[in-house]
């Protein structure tokens, strides 16, 4: 338990590693065990069997399971991800194109979900069994028990019906003539790129999409930072505090939130991999075009290596979110810091 | 606060269980969370004589009754082949039901044992078993879902299989939690001292303790259980068609969405009537086990 902070983070760097290559050894194994012949699937029945047989050897399906999974992972981390069956491009063209927009998406969702969240959680232990308590208890369970498919279509109903204008698909209008910039994330791009009008237009298109995927973080993420509050308000040193005559405001800010939001964080790590589940149905239901949508796609076309790609990612996704949260805990947490002092 | 009323109650000779069902009997969402749950599954077992057109489940068309508004003869409209919305999303609630009783059934005793195990061995035992839930925890089940039920066939029961082998490790890790601190409780040392086998340890001494959370979570999970389906079936993994099931009604509807809102909004409604219901009792039972978090 007495471990130094960095050996803690390194240690948790090292499962994410063995996270990754047993997710990649699972799914690999899946994808080219179960489904049959992937260089009959791709040369389709007209081909005879000797060609399918060259094609089974330059594609190095001839080789034992093992091998083929090393040559996988040795061209994995140059980048090549092999070809996707459905697009005829390089897999990791298409995901060059597509996790931006996801990246995006997932990122503005979650700069909602703590800016709503936290301060709706820290109101609501503040005027605990009042009005506010009970309507924020109520959106939050809200957001915790809506499907989300359901809270998105509803979402563009109301645009629809209320907002006549506000774009409810897509991720910009084709009109600005935009013709992509160096990160895929548009909102920045424009700005980087001197098109404010971009940004902005990109910003309203995101808009519904990233209140919809943020929506059960926010249930959930309300309900733990009330549960944290209202239980750190009980701690000795907080009492001390209060009997020290340090004014309300500055215990709330100063000293309880940073406690209160260890709890909240963690939470946030766990709730990334239903985050990422759920971008699949928000960018179906706002024809998104990121790479959910890829992924689905590819799982419905039963494009192997886009499949596998897709899987490796998502995991990819989920293990730099924890590592994140892990830093963040790690320098919010006095009791860790007390530890480096050491 | 809870020891101060158990304290109470025992001084009135009223029995824990007493006190329990008081504490769960007057907490109002408690009582409608369980009176939906109750009534989900009364419909859902009932449906072939509690819906007016049980045969609207079947491959029915009904041209002349396409795209019906809700009114006093379709309650909930009907659909693009002329079907009562009503029947169909009652029907729907028994896949959702038993999606629940499938994974949870299978997912919810395996990870009890190994959380036990873990928790109470301790050692290589619990090394391999919490290193296995680490791993398994890091994968985005819906993705897992997605590409396994792909490899196999794109069905809601492949779907559901995949979950139900990532599910087990959300209650070996709870469990886990739980037994490793009951296992080092003293009455646990008299069982060993006493000559308690370890069989015996872990479903007669430690097991009984984690009912409490192990309820809890259950009801739970089944609102997340049925969250699941209903989304996996609305992004095209579902049961065949015409057998009803909820999420595949939404994606159904979703074509016809601005005019016919009533072919998403109702099966889309009934979703969120069940897992609210889930989770209104499943917080009750928190509260009225008194157990955290």
């Amino acid at each position: 338990m007495q471990q130094h902070p960095l050996i803690a983070i390194l240690t948790r760097l090292g499962t994410f590693v063995l996270v990754m290559i047993a997710l990649s050894i699972m799914i690999f194994v899946l994808a080219r065990v179960v489904p049959g012949d992937p260089a009959r699937m791709a040369l389709g029945p007209a081909a005879t069997t000797e060609q399918v047989e060259a094609l089974r050897q330059q594609m190095g399906l001839d080789q034992p399971l093992a091998i083929q999974y090393v040559d996988y992972i040795g061209k994995a981390l140059r980048g090549d991800l092999g070809m996707s069956l459905v697009s005829q491009r390089p897999v990791s063209a298409d995901l060059g194109q597509t996790v931006p927009a996801t990246l995006e998406l997932v990122l503005v969702s979650v700069i909602f979900m703590f800016a709503v969240a936290i301060p709706l959680g820290v109101i609501m232990a503040h005027y605990r069994d009042r009005a506010v308590d009970h309507v924020g208890r109520l959106l939050s369970l809200t957001g915790v028990t809506i499907p989300s498919f359901l809270f998105a279509i509803t979402l563009q109903l109301i645009a629809a019906r209320f907002l006549s204008g506000w774009p409810i698909i897509g991720r910009l209008d084709h009109s600005l003539g935009w013709t992509g910039g160096p990160t895929g994330l548009l909102i920045l791009d424009g700005l980087l790129m001197g098109r404010p009008d971009v940004s902005l237009n990109a910003f309203q298109h995101l808009l519904l999409p990233a209140f919809a995927l943020s929506m059960a973080g926010i249930g959930q993420i309300t309900r733990i930072t009330r549960s944290a509050m209202i239980e750190n308000q009980r701690k000795d040193h907080v009492l001390t505090l209060k009997s020290f005559g340090v004014p309300e405001r500055v215990i709330i800010f100063k000293y309880l939130l940073k406690l209160s939001s260890i709890a909240p964080l963690t939470i946030m790590g766990l709730e990334f991999a239903s985050l990422i589940g759920n971008a699949f149905v928000i960018e179906m239901v706002f024809a998104w075009g990121g790479f959910a949508s890829y992924g689905l796609q590819s799982i419905l076309q039963k494009d192997l290596n886009a499949v596998t790609a897709v899987v490796l990612v998502a995991g990819l996704f989920f293990i730099v979110a924890n590592l994140i949260v892990d830093v963040l805990i790690t320098m919010i947490d006095p009791r860790l810091r007390r530890k480096e002092a050491r | 606060m809870a020891d101060i009323k158990m304290l109470d109650a025992s001084d009135r000779g009223l029995s824990a269980g007493y006190m329990m069902w008081y504490r769960f009997s007057r907490n109002p969402a408690a009582v409608i969370g369980a009176l939906i749950v109750f009534s989900v599954i009364f419909l859902a077992v009932f449906a072939p004589f509690l819906t007016p057109y049980p045969k609207h489940v079947g491959a029915v068309v009904d041209f002349r009754a396409r795209h019906l508004p809700p009114d006093a003869a379709h309650w909930f409209g009907t659909d693009k082949a002329g079907r009562d919305i009503f029947t169909r999303t009652i029907f729907g609630l028994r896949i959702s039901l038993l999606l629940v009783i499938g994974v949870l059934g299978i997912s919810v005793p395996i990870g009890a044992v190994l959380g036990l195990m873990a928790g109470y061995f301790g050692g290589w035992t619990e090394k391999f078993i919490s290193g296995l839930t680490n791993v398994m925890l890091a994968m985005p089940p819906l993705v897992m879902a997605l590409a396994v039920s792909n490899l196999l066939e794109p069905t809601l029961m492949n779907a559901m299989i995949a979950i139900t082998l990532l599910w087990w490790t959300w209650h070996a890790r709870l469990i886990y939690a739980v037994s490793k601190q009951i296992a080092s409780e003293d009455y646990i040392e008299a069982a060993r001292l006493a000559g308690a086998g370890p069989m015996h340890i872990l479903f007669r001494e430690i097991l009984p303790n984690c009912v409490p959370v192990i309820s809890v979570k259950t009801t739970l999970d089944a609102a997340f259980v049925i969250l699941f389906g209903a989304t996996l079936s609305f992004l095209g993994f579902g049961v065949k068609p015409p057998i009803p099931d909820l999420g595949s009604m939404v994606a159904d509807g979703r074509q016809f969405m601005p005019d016919f809102w009533w072919e998403v909004l109702c099966p889309g409604a009934a979703v969120l009537y069940t897992t609210l219901g889930f989770n209104l009792l499943g917080d009750g039972l928190r509260d009225m086990f008194d157990v955290e978090n």
